[in-house]
């Protein structure tokens, strides 16, 4: 909760009522875990790679332009990067086959989540869940770069998860609920709390001491040895299957030992403005900007270099009140070819674009080194199905903004053989994050021509 | 030959061979009993070239498949039983029975031949709910899990699955600093800062202050509900801001002040013009009370106010003429005026006095938490973290706050961990232990730890005893703690917890709004309740002539003669209502945000009551005219012709009459005969060709599917059980299940005690 300036009226109607009241602690939201960015200065600045996935497809239509090459007009659902043109690469015809039917029947909407970042064939169950791929591709970028930053990544997102019920077809809620996959079973869940996402990147402890958070410190890594020892005795004599479930745990354990040692040596103070939000607002722009300008932050600050944005999830039915769409947005993509239905989803999809370009605006008019922030980033926005109606993985909708320190040439549009698989994008981008695999799920090879004209 | 004239052969020469031998016995066997109608009836549509439903009988001609193909048979058996195969209009062939029975039989005689798999169950960890409840009923504190904590993924339709439920590193940090903050609360250590103060001021009615944290909604002419996060638990002071008065003749009124619904404050309060002040009359109300820390939603009113309710509308909010609440404040947090109960609880001993008593602490934690005994150098291994804190230069009661902590991050308390002898061996299946149980009992009944009284029955090692063990469950079922079983269970079977994730178009049903919601998932909750405590049988989900309502859920039923915001079973005295299927907030989660859904009900129906779900849909299905229907279609004659699709209709013929038999009901469950200017047509028939006319014989038609539709409770019962999906093996324990509880007439009841008594609940084995 933040104290503001508001107090001044209400103290002075109380006094007023001949109430005595102590005057209320203005509390500042001191970070507890202060920032490094002098850290950062005098290098180079690190490339950052952020994905934001929309569910349900996208009208492609009014999302494809007629030419490739240099950027000209922008359709109509592009739109609001108009101003930005300069900074998006568009790839057309990158596909996703294993997230087709194949042999596996339903669940189009299952299958092209999980899949998206893994690459990989996703198991048709309800029962568990698995992922055959080791893990999506922006965890193996966090395990090679991660201990470079406080957070090895982070993972957001906008909407609450069907509570109950089934999610698509016999695939489990995880896959559908999840971008991010630490290994084939274990998904990394978004967070959906802005109050959540300050507290992770600013600490929760605010009211501590230098001292007193080293002491808290030591007594947590002494908390963390004695849980580390617990779970290997316990491990010894257990199942291939429970092991593996403490082994998830461990990893989480070693994974809090890392942010700790980071947040050891960081010293520089948060930037002021930032006020600790009080909890999820209804409104889908406010939300957006809150988290997106938290990651702005964590971008800043070099507090993580890798993100994924679970915008919604497949298959919702949420309804875009703030733009006057009652119907949900899933049975409105169904639309079987009538124009109107097929409208609203147009206006979903502009809708989803507006606050990402203005998100953009935002970080266009920032600095960092000798350029601009915007150079060091790589912002893959997209879906994970083109036509969402008829569920289609290939062409899938997908723009990069941002020029990745130099190693893209945005400003234009460029449009692959069909088929191409998407993997070759995780590949080419992976390229660019300093890590250098052979091959990424279904790869086929790099993305040619993403920085030479 | 070709392959045709080869199987009506091979058909002919197993009949001939077959009739030869049935004479001697009783029972048909395979060959002549199914193989035929499975030649002869169910290729035509399930064969190599057109598999409907994903289904090759060719696959299932010799019996010998019965082994090999055992999933393939057990999804015949149940669209046999249901009695949807073969589809009309085809004809059902005379020797279908003969043709199930016998296909049971041969199921029953395979299994008893092979040795009874309990199955397995993977270390799970506990989700938010019982992580919450777990903390409740370990410490006393009050812990939000479900807004600290990731979402749990879910499967199968729970979100209890030991194999879906998996911890992230940010589940993991979440886990170290909740441990921290949990344990200090609970031991009274967190520091206060100084007292501060929010409030809220109503949206709608004037009043002469302003609240300086934003808007309280109005929910009513004498109620004000805000959502508020305190961030520390402590005592506050609340300042109720009244507005106006009633004149001379006002009478009093009791003011209550609630917290998620819970009343913490009332009050007489005078409605008459206050002496002192001349205009604009406004009276601050201030009391105290404990809040604990968390997103809360408050709510200050005026109980069972009529003189407010009936004040006519130019006038509710005229200060002249009526008084009305308008404000809340908090200020705090302050010191708990006396010692807290968590801390009493945990503080046995003086933990300064020395290492006995830090060791009894300690011990008897680490026995709670972990729900077992514990070993000495257990207890070695905190008491050194106590060491270890005091080292720091810190008090003997944060040291117990550090070894609090690390409990609480323990996987020992984060998972239920079950042993095996021999993880390894599939076949050694053995009971588990009796602590086991008694973490399987209290997680499946309360969400949430066992109490004193199962650890000590487990640890005397009589828990296994049969009699006390029914001893137990009749306490847990009676125990305030079940409550959880209808919220969780309840909740995620009936599907109402998507009460919080559908969103009805407020344009078209204006009458939607937080307080409706609310009241249809209470109604809901408490009809789960009642027949859960009452142990009554399952057929009153579909056909009960009694539910739960207050004023405004009532009055949306068109239900007269129920007055003021408090539940109550109400006897239902018209067919409008009765069952689950006639209850808004079932009828909601099943509609569209702008109108209602056939199909979501009619799959709704197939899923969660008749156990039997259709296939999904293919993506690009030809479109459904939405805004014509009630216009110049009626949504009827839509769906009509979209089923004269023989591809729609193969799935669609069986789902659909089950949604319109609900189509009285609008998409938020209000009573409707007419849709635009279509009047309304509800009949139909069940999959097994029972005919029905509107929703109360539809009810009451589905009654008459009794075996099938406790046997579909009963396995979405066995997997919230056991927090696992069901495999084949465990076709056995459900049919035997469903049998003794056709004894005991169905009851709910009777399904949990065969539930605890089973094979699955009460062993396991290790891993293949």
């Amino acid at each position: 909760m933040i104290i503001t300036k508001k107090m001044l009226p209400r103290r002075t109607f109380l006094r007023g009522m001949g109430v005595a009241i102590g005057l209320p602690m203005m509390e500042a939201m001191v970070p507890a875990m202060p920032l490094p960015q002098a850290s950062i200065t005098g290098r180079k600045s690190p490339v950052r790679l952020m994905f934001l996935y929309v569910p349900n497809g996208i009208d492609m239509e009014n999302w494809n332009p007629s030419y490739a090459g240099t950027l000209g007009e922008l359709p109509r659902i592009l739109k609001p990067l108009e101003p930005f043109k300069d900074d998006v690469l568009m790839l057309g015809n990158l596909t996703h086959n294993w997230a087709r039917v194949l042999l596996d029947g339903p669940g189009d909407h299952g299958r092209c989540s999980a899949n998206y970042l893994t690459g990989g064939h996703v198991l048709k169950t309800d029962k568990s869940i698995y992922v055959n791929s080791p893990m999506s591709m922006d965890q193996l970028i966090a395990s090679r770069i991660g201990r470079e930053t406080r957070l090895a990544s982070l993972e957001i997102g906008m909407e609450d998860p069907r509570q109950s019920g089934n999610c698509d077809s016999g695939y489990s809620c995880a896959y559908t609920n999840n971008l991010a996959w630490k290994s084939q079973t274990q998904p990394m869940p978004p967070i959906l709390d802005p109050r959540m996402l300050f507290e992770r990147l600013f600490g929760a402890s605010a009211d501590l001491s230098p001292e007193e958070r080293e002491q808290q410190r030591r007594l947590r890594t002494s908390i963390l040895d004695f849980v580390k020892d617990s779970t290997n005795s316990l491990a010894k004599d257990l199942g291939p299957t429970d092991r593996r479930k403490l082994d998830e745990y461990l990893t989480a354990i070693r994974s809090i030992e890392v942010q700790m040692e980071r947040a050891a040596k960081d010293t520089t103070p948060i930037p002021p403005g930032m006020e600790k939000p009080a909890g999820t607002p209804a409104d889908f722009g406010e939300h957006f900007k809150l988290l997106t300008d938290m990651v702005t932050v964590a971008f800043q600050a070099d507090l993580t270099r890798v993100v994924t944005f679970l915008v919604t999830r497949e298959g919702t039915s949420r309804p875009y009140r703030e733009i006057g769409i009652s119907d949900g947005h899933h049975p409105l993509t169904h639309h079987g070819g009538k124009r109107d239905q097929l409208a609203r989803v147009t206006q979903i999809n502009e809708y989803h674009l507006s606050n990402f370009a203005s998100w953009v605006g935002r970080l266009a008019a920032l600095q960092e080194g000798n350029g601009r922030l915007l150079d060091n980033l790589m912002l893959v926005y997209g879906a994970g199905l083109s036509d969402g109606n008829r569920h289609l993985h290939d062409d899938l909708p997908t723009v990069v903004v941002g020029r990745g320190g130099g190693s893209l040439k945005p400003g234009r549009r460029i449009v692959y053989r069909r088929e191409t698989p998407f993997s070759n994008l995780h590949l080419s981008l992976m390229d660019r994050m300093g890590v250098e695999v052979e091959s990424f799920g279904d790869s086929s090879g790099r993305l040619s021509g993403l920085d030479t004209v | 030959m070709n392959r045709r004239q080869a199987t009506w052969a091979f058909t002919i020469v197993l009949v001939l061979f077959a009739t030869t031998r049935t004479r001697s016995q009783d029972n048909p066997p395979f060959e002549t009993a199914v193989a035929p109608i499975i030649q002869q009836t169910c290729t035509q549509c399930h064969n190599e070239n057109n598999a409907s439903g994903g289904l090759n009988l060719r696959q299932l001609v010799r019996k010998e498949s019965l082994v090999s193909h055992r999933a393939e048979w057990e999804t015949v058996l149940r669209k046999l039983k249901a009695g949807e195969m073969p589809p009309p209009p085809l004809a059902k062939p005379t020797g279908l029975p003969a043709m199930t029975a016998a296909i049971e039989r041969e199921l029953d005689r395979l299994d008893r031949n092979i040795k009874p798999d309990p199955g397995r169950i993977t270390a799970r960890r506990l989700n938010r709910n019982e992580y919450r409840n777990t903390i409740r009923d370990l410490l006393g504190v009050d812990f939000q899990a479900t807004q600290e904590f990731p979402t749990d993924d879910s499967g199968e339709g729970f979100d209890n699955i030991a194999d879906v439920l998996t911890i992230s590193p940010l589940l993991a940090e979440k886990y170290l600093a909740s441990a921290e903050r949990i344990s200090a609360r609970a031991l009274g250590l967190v520091r206060l800062p100084k007292p501060i103060s929010a409030s809220y001021s109503a949206d709608v009615g004037g009043g002469q202050i302003t609240g300086t944290n934003g808007r309280a909604r109005r929910t009513g002419v004498s109620f004000i509900e805000v959502p508020h996060r305190v961030d520390y638990d402590g005592e506050y002071v609340i300042q109720a801001g009244l507005s106006g008065h009633r004149g001379p003749e006002g009478r009093p009124v009791t003011m209550g002040f609630w917290m998620d619904g819970a009343l913490l404050y009332q009050e007489e309060i005078a409605t008459t013009p206050p002496k002192t002040v001349y205009f604009n009359p406004y009276e601050v109300r201030e009391f105290k009370v404990f809040l604990p820390e968390g997103r809360h939603v408050f709510r200050l009113g005026f109980m069972n106010d009529d003189a407010g309710a009936a004040m006519p509308a130019n006038r509710m909010y005229d200060s002249a003429a009526n008084k009305y609440p308008h404000y809340i404040g908090f200020l705090g947090p302050q010191a708990r005026s006396e010692e807290s109960s968590s801390r009493r609880r945990i503080l046995i001993c003086d933990p300064s006095s020395g290492k006995a008593c830090v060791e009894r602490i300690l011990s008897g934690l680490a026995r709670r938490a972990y729900r077992r005994s514990v070993k000495a150098s257990e207890v070695a291994g905190l008491v050194r973290l106590v060491d270890r804190a005091r080292a720091e230069g810190l008090s003997a009661e944060h040291g117990i706050q550090t070894a609090l902590t690390a409990l609480l991050v323990s996987p020992d308390f984060l998972f239920r961990i079950e042993r095996d002898a021999e993880p390894r061996n599939a076949e050694a299946v053995h009971r588990v232990t009796d602590f086991e149980l008694a973490s399987r009992l209290s997680y499946f009944l309360w969400s949430s730890m066992p109490d004193d009284q199962l650890l000590d029955l487990a640890e005397k090692g009589r828990l296994r005893d049969a009699a006390v063990l029914d001893a137990q469950v009749t306490r847990m079922l009676a125990d305030p703690r079940a409550a959880a079983f209808s919220e969780n269970f309840g909740g995620q079977w009936l599907e109402t917890r998507n009460l919080d994730s559908v969103k009805p178009d407020p344009v078209k049903f204006p009458e939607w709004n937080n307080e409706l919601k609310e009241a249809m998932r209470t109604e809901t909750r408490m009809f789960f309740d009642s027949i859960l405590r009452g142990n009554r049988p399952i057929s009153e989900f579909l056909t009960a002539r009694y539910t739960f309502l207050n004023e405004q859920l009532a009055r949306f039923y068109g239900i007269e003669n129920v007055k003021g915001m408090d539940f109550r079973r109400v006897e239902l005295q018209t067919q409008q209502r009765g069952g689950i299927l006639s209850q808004a907030s079932v009828l909601t989660v099943t509609s569209y945000p702008t109108r209602t859904s056939v199909v979501l009900r009619g799959r709704y129906i197939l899923e969660n009551i008749l156990g039997s779900p259709p296939p999904a849909p293919p993506a690009n299905v030809p479109p459904l005219d939405e805004d014509a229907a009630g216009v110049s279609q009626s949504l009827r004659q839509q769906m009509e012709q979209h089923r004269a699709n023989p591809a729609c209709a193969v799935c669609h013929s069986k789902i659909d009459p089950l949604g319109f038999a609900l189509e009285n009901y609008d998409a938020i469950g209000k009573w409707r005969t007419t849709e635009g200017k279509f009047p309304i047509d509800t009949a139909g028939m069940l999959p097994d060709g029972t005919r029905f006319l509107g929703p109360s014989d539809f009810r009451e038609a589905l009654t008459t599917r009794m075996p099938q539709v406790a046997e579909s409770l009963t396995e979405k019962m066995l997997v919230y059980a056991l927090g696992r999906g069901l495999e084949s093996y465990d076709r056995r324990s459900i049919n035997s299940i469903v049998r003794n509880s056709e004894a005991k007439g169905y009851t709910l009841q009777a399904l949990i005690f065969e539930i605890v008594h089973s094979l699955p609940f009460q062993s396991r084995r290790g891993e293949r």
